[in-house]
């Protein structure tokens, strides 16, 4: 713990669909990571402001270049637009610890930003690149490792980091993991609400639903397993609003999930040493916003079964523990160690 | 207990931090530009006069060489000193006829490879439905490469090590400037329907088949060449003795990298090797070979593309393939594999 009064710490999630920050301030904070720009002259005069971030951004996007600047947890590509975008989500996250971003008599930004845990190395590159501005030093961990790190869960345990774009696996076993101890699959909530919007056009062709309507169902009502009770939602059909039970819908959309989910599971379970694949068996830890569904460690253990059985838990704080565990690292790197990774 | 958690805090911190300042050490330290890898105009001068020495006294590399073979093709023409005029001789050798040239006359070996990772910076690529570009893969599988060939007593140079934009033109230019032994160039398939998942390897030639045309359209796409370049250029495919030894690289690395991918994706199809006008083969002046790694439009082959440890692993067979064919072709008592003490990780997973 090296922080002098000059330098603040920070972990950041930067999520597809959410991003949150941590802060040795005591600041958290949560995000929807959408950023918007009004689309001409009358939007602007409406929305009072020249960029949007996040629910606001959200709330007003009919009159917004919405952007959704990430992509199965990083930077997409092929636009300038949506670096732009990622700087400014960036800048807002910071803002809202009570930074001020290009401020000169700002003290030192340590940052631990996640990335996944197979992300490209040009990937991390750009991320590094757009956070120039907004911390001086600069350090990437995967998902999973900053949310093991924050939980201490060092040894003998595996962390599911089920966020919007991906799902990262990783294994700890007492060492900084490898390629070999994690995993990325692309099989996360945003393949849940296509999935979902799929059922809904072949079962109730005349709903009208948005892919934004979707995703606040999911987070509602999303389940796999037996529901809690069913799941009724009202929208218009042919302009009348109509109630609709997509019960169903919502089983199979949040299920679609468990089959690549539990396979690589499985498999990183299966490359543990044999004298310990028990102990992480009974060590897995369920992180990010889609570990709320409800349901999903009873059927992560089901699927342990075929091994000898399994414990599975979801963290206390799905949404913060990835940041959390960010700025875990960053207030135990030293000074020095930070000098090395200045931007 | 405590003690064992901090401990352990500690050393994952430590390798945390290791991890990223290699990386940072690595982007500082950007590799030169092509206009800057590129020899300098003064280099470019001294070649030239070696150059036209070289062409001028002929003595001296007959007398360096090897005395081919009798039956060596070609033969007659180096076992005597040029006369006076010999340029209106060689005017009487019609050049749709050129001698093929037995591969024994001459004692080849590879030192230098120039390793390409297709497409790069605005070239994309192919896109996979879920986002992942071709771009990204090749230079992923490209990089890892380099690493494996760290320890073998090979020389290896990439044409480009970030995401940059750079044309055909250019890469082609950058590995006949450095004079490589070899060029290899890593792309990913894009094919209808998307169940197939091909395997396929490319050498210099001409084809009809109107699919390999169409490949070759999008892969030539943005090369900057110009008309009169491609003219040129497609001369070379019937003239240039190097296609066989093309083909032969070609042969090796498609058998390795079938024979260590289908262990994994047993639905892979080897399509085998084939030839087609790529500029990147055409323009190329040493055996050239492009591979099609694997299939982006197949969603499966995307998902084992996006596990580091399959890319690894086709960075391997690329690895074991062109060490195969340098091993075939250095006339030397020590074989390359024997002199690369193969990594750890390498011998373990195979």
């Amino acid at each position: 713990m090296e922080e002098t009064n000059e330098t603040l710490c920070i972990g950041i999630d930067l999520g597809t669909s959410r991003s949150s920050i941590s802060a040795s301030n005591g600041e958290r904070h949560v995000v929807d990571s959408y950023v918007g720009w009004p689309v001409d002259m009358v939007a602007r005069k409406l929305v009072k402001k020249t960029v949007l971030v996040g629910r606001e951004a959200l709330d007003n996007r009919s009159m917004l270049d919405l952007r959704r600047p990430l992509e199965r947890g990083v930077i997409k590509e092929g636009s300038g637009k949506d670096e732009e975008a990622v700087q400014e989500l960036l800048r807002h996250l910071i803002s809202l610890i009570g930074i001020k971003p290009k401020s000169k008599n700002r003290g030192k930004v340590r940052a631990v930003v996640g990335v996944p845990a197979e992300a490209f190395r040009i990937s991390k590159e750009r991320l590094r690149g757009a956070m120039d501005g907004v911390a001086d030093s600069v350090m990437l961990v995967s998902e999973p490792f900053a949310v093991a790190y924050g939980l201490e869960a060092l040894l003998h345990a595996m962390i599911i980091d089920i966020g919007a774009g991906t799902a990262d696996f990783c294994v700890m076993q007492g060492h900084y993991p490898t390629e070999a101890d994690q995993r990325t699959l692309p099989n996360a909530g945003d393949s849940i609400d296509e999935r979902l919007l799929k059922l809904m056009q072949e079962r109730h062709p005349e709903a009208q639903v948005s892919i934004h309507m979707i995703r606040d169902w999911k987070e509602k009502w999303s389940f796999v397993g037996e529901p809690k009770s069913r799941v009724k939602v009202t929208v218009p059909a042919k302009g009348k609003a109509t109630e609709f039970d997509i019960t169903d819908e919502m089983r199979g959309a949040c299920e679609s999930i468990l089959p690549p989910i539990s396979e690589t599971m499985i498999d990183l379970l299966s490359r543990v040493e044999p004298e310990y694949q028990e102990r992480v068996r009974h060590n897995i830890i369920l992180a990010g916003g889609s570990a709320l569904i409800s349901g999903l460690p009873d059927a992560f253990e089901k699927a342990c079964l075929e091994l000898g059985g399994g414990r599975v838990t979801v963290v206390k704080d799905p949404i913060f523990a990835g940041s959390d565990g960010g700025l875990a690292i960053a207030r135990d790197a030293s000074n020095a160690d930070w000098d090395k990774l200045s931007l | 207990m405590e003690n064992d958690v901090a401990e352990t805090k500690l050393r994952v911190l430590r390798e945390a931090i290791r991890s990223n300042v290699e990386m940072v050490r690595s982007v500082r330290v950007r590799p030169k530009t092509f206009a800057q890898r590129a020899l300098p105009v003064g280099l470019w001068g001294s070649l030239l006069v070696a150059s036209v020495a070289y062409l001028a006294v002929p003595s001296l590399v007959v007398s360096r060489g090897k005395e081919p073979p009798a039956s060596a093709a070609g033969a007659n023409t180096t076992k005597s000193l040029p006369p006076a005029g010999a340029e209106v001789m060689e005017a009487a050798v019609p050049l749709s006829t050129p001698h093929r040239l037995n591969r024994a006359a001459l004692p080849l070996t590879v030192k230098r490879i120039v390793i390409d990772p297709g497409h790069g910076g605005k070239q994309h690529g192919a896109i996979s439905e879920s986002g992942v570009s071709e771009k990204d893969i090749t230079l992923d599988i490209a990089l890892r490469l380099r690493r494996l060939m760290e320890s073998a007593p090979l020389e290896v140079l990439m044409t480009r090590e970030i995401d940059e934009t750079l044309q055909l033109e250019q890469r082609v230019d950058f590995a006949n400037a450095n004079n490589a032994d070899l060029f290899v160039s890593i792309h990913v398939n894009w094919m209808e329907p998307r169940e197939i998942r091909p395997l396929e390897t490319y050498y210099v030639g001409a084809t009809n088949d109107p699919a390999l045309i169409k490949l070759a359209r999008i892969e030539n796409r943005d090369s900057g060449y110009s008309l009169a370049d491609y003219r040129r250029l497609l001369d070379k495919i019937y003239l240039d003795t190097r296609r066989e030894e093309s083909h032969r690289l070609a042969k090796t690395i498609n058998a390795e990298l079938y024979r260590s991918l289908s262990q994994i994706n047993p639905e892979l199809e080897n399509r085998g090797v084939k030839m087609a006008p790529f500029a990147v083969l055409i323009g190329t002046q040493m055996p050239a070979v492009l591979a099609e790694v694997s299939c982006l439009s197949n969603e499966e082959d995307v998902k084992l593309l996006t596990n580091a440890d399959y890319r690894e692993k086709i960075a391997q067979a690329l690895l074991r393939g062109i060490l195969s064919y340098a091993d075939k072709l250095n006339d030397s008592d020590k074989k390359v594999a024997d002199l690369w003490k193969k990594p750890t990780k390498l011998s373990v997973s195979e």
